[in-house]
């Protein structure tokens, strides 16, 4: 892609990572400021020669503190930016995503996620997904999407973006080493068929500068860029709607917090989007997310087909926020849920929250640093069932 | 009563109520060099082809961060302990005709924010950082700093600090910063000058001012200021050697080299070809 | 739903032999020229210790669930180390590409199909060592004929080396596929 435009609508081979900024490029963003670590880096060499052919900066920052700091002062000057990681660096930003969400600022990390604690190891996992919702300290939720393939590596941080500006919030796209290192087609549909999402701003509702209060007017509070005459003072200590910080009361403190929480909470059912197959009838399921649900749907497919097995297929697009009624309203009751995850067992706890009196039992599978086969999901869920 | 001329610079009032007066402690240099920066703004505005739109001030964490917070009527940014110069950073690759004024502290600049700090100055990033410096963690309640004197005792050093101070604005000519300037509260005339000379010029200016906590130091605020003259000495008096127990105050350098945006330019600009 | 058929391609060896390029190679001839849907992955596993390094393709006419080889259809072992590992996984009837001066152990059961060729050689009589992963494509190509056609291989080929070595290459792949289609009177 050595070239100055914008992928045409065609079909491409590309690495997964490739694909990643190939779609926010396509959602408009043109700031990237990252820190080398396998296995997120070729996203961030991929933004390294691409964003200067099309008008966008890119920085190497000295760690991933200032990389995503990085990104905060380029969406307040009315910047998409976005960075990629890999675990240990996801816990470096922590303080940063605090820091955006108190202050409802639009931008994308995406952490490819590796094996921990530590140093961990360089293969795959899913071990940071509870990080992504509780990682970041103090209350206010975040949106965490879950890519499978490299087309979803394109659309999902299109999607990102989108949601990021639509909600003016942090999102996360939480990819593993196994979709960013993989080789898949990607169809890069006509132009006008994909949605790109723009932040509301003042002028975009007629509000001066005079009247401008830059935590109010609404749910999502429209969000002035620098440069443009708004004095617009950018806060995260708890605020007034008009950005005040000294006349502090328990009240004030009660509506900016949760008014920040219920923004995300609030709207599950627009946020969250979950993919179901072979429901109708089933008697047990298996639910996943991430490049599991790749062996996930091989696995249930031939349990079927070979031991007609009566079981279904859910797949979570959304991490968070967590879909709990929507997963509700999807599922009749069923004998046993089977949860495969590159972790211990972390989707699990939430899943097993909302889903307790809709089963007989739940049996986790877990993976550490290698995609599950088909025969190990076979193997348990065989072993359940006779 | 007559308006102090830079109150039109700042939000004095809002919905929620009166933002005015500033946190700072009475006596406090953080609110001497607000009133200085301002006065360099307003200069900058009727001299220069710049509007107040142009204008960015971007603060980390402390006392002197405080001033970013809600009190200017410019675009500002509160933002994290020791990160306001990657903050910066972001803006300025957003939106390079951006005029970034970055109002940090010792601890903010070269503590927690120190690998920034370095790094920014390497780059040669286009902003003008305003270091306030008063040797110690003031909001936290006085605990010892990077720029704390040997001996001294602060609340993390009650029996005398084991360690050596910083030189600011050494660091920040060795790391690449081109334009670098020591002046104190008192020399209000030389810190406006740095400061429109800081903006005016695309690169690096790192400027630190030494800057009073009376409560801290436990000395009055009127003593303090006035030390500040017999404590420092000018930059070109100690061009043969230091002058035992004075601190050295100037321009540190001033040298032309092109700045990260216009490096990067280049770039963009040879690829669209 | 219909489960496609998975044509499963597995290639082995050292780090430096061009492994992960004729994954991708292959995988771009598959999907991008020839038609048909493949994912193409490399390992980073335990495996590159002691030099080891894998890259799969799996082909199908339509979705690809899991993305790996379950059971491989083909292996091509550049190094003794690869053939050890991955014999195993190689199901009946499927075929084996080794370089018999590299790999000299080889267990007598299975029944696959075994060709033995000189990648080393070959590529040095093209010019260069270098070029022992497109011998590898050619004597591949050769075997696999039902699958894909030369074109797409060629034009992947083309693409996905530097533009000076493209004839040196393509000349490594010929040898490669007239070795097969000289030595081997059965063709899968």
């Amino acid at each position: 892609m050595s070239n100055n435009e914008i992928l045409k609508p065609g079909v491409y081979y590309l690495q997964g990572a490739q694909a990643c900024f190939e779609g926010a490029i396509m959602a408009g963003c043109r700031v990237y400021a990252g820190y080398p670590i396998t296995p997120a880096t070729e996203i961030m060499e991929h933004a390294a020669h691409r964003l200067p052919r099309l008008g966008g900066r890119f920085i190497q920052m000295e760690d991933e503190i200032s990389s995503a700091s990085v990104l905060v002062g380029a969406s307040w000057a009315g910047a998409k930016a976005m960075t990629a990681t890999s675990s240990p660096g996801f816990s470096l930003m922590q303080e940063v995503i605090s820091f955006a969400i108190m202050t409802e600022t639009p931008l994308v990390i995406v952490d490819v996620q590796r094996p921990g604690p530590g140093q961990g190891y360089i293969t795959t996992g899913q071990e940071d997904v509870m990080q992504a919702r509780w990682g970041h300290h103090g209350e206010g939720s975040i949106i965490a999407l879950s890519p499978a393939s490299v087309q979803d590596m394109f659309e999902f941080t299109i999607e990102a973006f989108n949601l990021a500006e639509r909600w003016r919030t942090p999102v996360l796209v939480m990819a593993e080493e196994t979709v960013a290192h993989m080789r898949e087609r990607l169809i890069v549909p006509p132009l006008d068929t994909i949605p790109i999402v723009n932040r509301t701003k003042p002028q975009d509702m007629g509000i001066a500068s005079e009247h401008y209060l830059p935590y109010g007017h609404a749910q999502v509070p429209p969000m002035a860029t620098w440069g443009e005459g708004y004095n617009i003072n950018h806060v995260s200590l708890v605020h007034h709607e008009d950005g005040n910080v000294t006349r502090y009361s328990p009240t004030v403190h009660v509506e900016n917090v949760a008014r920040i929480h219920r923004k995300i909470e609030g709207n599950v059912d627009a946020i969250a989007r979950i993919e179901t197959r072979e429901l109708e009838g089933c008697r047990h399921v298996l639910i996943c997310y991430g490049s599991v649900s790749r062996t996930g749907i091989e696995a249930v497919l031939e349990a079927r087909a070979e031991r007609g097995i009566p079981i279904g297929f859910i797949r979570l697009h959304t991490l968070w926020p967590f879909p709990e009624k929507q997963l509700r309203d999807l599922l009749p009751d069923v004998d046993v849920i089977f949860v495969p995850e590159m972790n211990l067992g972390m989707m699990a706890h939430p899943i097993m929250e909302a889903l307790r009196d809709r089963c007989r039992r739940m049996v986790s599978i877990p993976s550490l640093g290698s995609l599950h086969s088909p025969e190990m999901i076979l193997a348990r869920i065989y072993e359940e069932l006779q | 009563m007559k308006k102090h001329p830079m109150l039109k610079y700042l939000k004095e009032e809002g919905p929620a109520g009166p933002r005015l007066p500033l946190i700072m402690c009475p006596g406090c240099g953080a609110g001497q060099v607000l009133n200085y920066a301002l006065h360099a703004v307003d200069t900058l505005l009727q001299e220069d082809a710049l509007r107040k739109e142009d204008f960015v001030f971007i603060s980390g964490v402390g006392c002197s961060s405080r001033l970013a917070s809600h009190y200017l009527n410019f675009d500002s940014g509160w933002t994290l302990h020791g990160r306001a110069l990657s903050v910066a950073t972001g803006a300025l690759l957003a939106n390079p005709r951006l005029r970034i004024v970055v109002l940090t502290g010792d601890g903010d600049a070269a503590a927690i924010g120190g690998n920034h700090f370095i790094h920014t100055c390497r780059r040669n990033m286009d902003m003008t950082i305003l270091c306030m410096n008063n040797g110690l963690y003031g909001m936290t309640g006085g605990q010892v700093a990077p720029t704390t004197p040997i001996g001294k005792t602060t609340t993390t050093t009650p029996y005398g600090n084991v360690e050596d101070e910083f030189d600011l604005c050494r660091l920040a000519q060795t790391a690449g910063a081109t334009y670098v300037a020591r002046w104190t509260t008192a020399h209000p005339h030389q810190v406006i000058k740095s400061i429109i000379k800081g903006v005016r010029k695309k690169g690096t200016a790192f400027i630190e001012i030494l800057s009073q906590c009376p409560v801290h130091l436990k000395t009055s605020p009127v003593e303090m200021f006035r030390n500040m003259k017999k404590i420092t000495v000018p930059l070109k008096k100690s061009a043969a050697g230091p002058v035992e127990g004075k601190i050295p105050v100037g321009e540190f350098c001033d040298i032309k080299k092109p700045d990260w945006i216009e490096r990067y330019q280049n770039i963009m600009d040879q690829l669209s070809e | 739903m219909t489960r496609h058929q998975r044509f499963e391609i597995r290639i082995a060896g050292f780090g430096g032999q061009g492994v992960v390029t004729i994954g991708r190679i292959l995988g771009t001839a598959f999907s991008v020229y020839g038609g048909q849907n493949s994912v193409n992955t490399q390992s980073y596993g335990p495996e590159s210790r002691g030099g080891a390094c894998r890259s799969e393709v799996v082909v199908s006419e339509g979705d690809i669930n899991y993305p790996y080889v379950r059971n491989a259809d083909v292996l091509i072992a550049l190094s003794q180390v690869a053939l050890d590992t991955y014999i195993g996984e190689l199901k009946e009837g499927g075929i084996l590409v080794f370089d018999p001066d590299a790999v000299t152990r080889i267990p007598p059961a299975g029944g696959y199909l075994r060709y033995a060729v000189p990648t080393v050689a070959l590529a040095h009589e093209t010019g260069d060592l270098k070029y022992q992963n497109a011998v590898a494509l050619g004597a591949l190509y050769a075997l696999i004929r039902n699958r894909i056609e030369e074109a797409p291989l060629v034009k992947a080929l083309r693409q996905s080396v530097p533009p000076k070595t493209i004839n040196t290459n393509m000349a490594a792949f010929d040898k490669g596929k007239r070795y097969v289609q000289s030595h081997f009177s059965r063709e899968a």
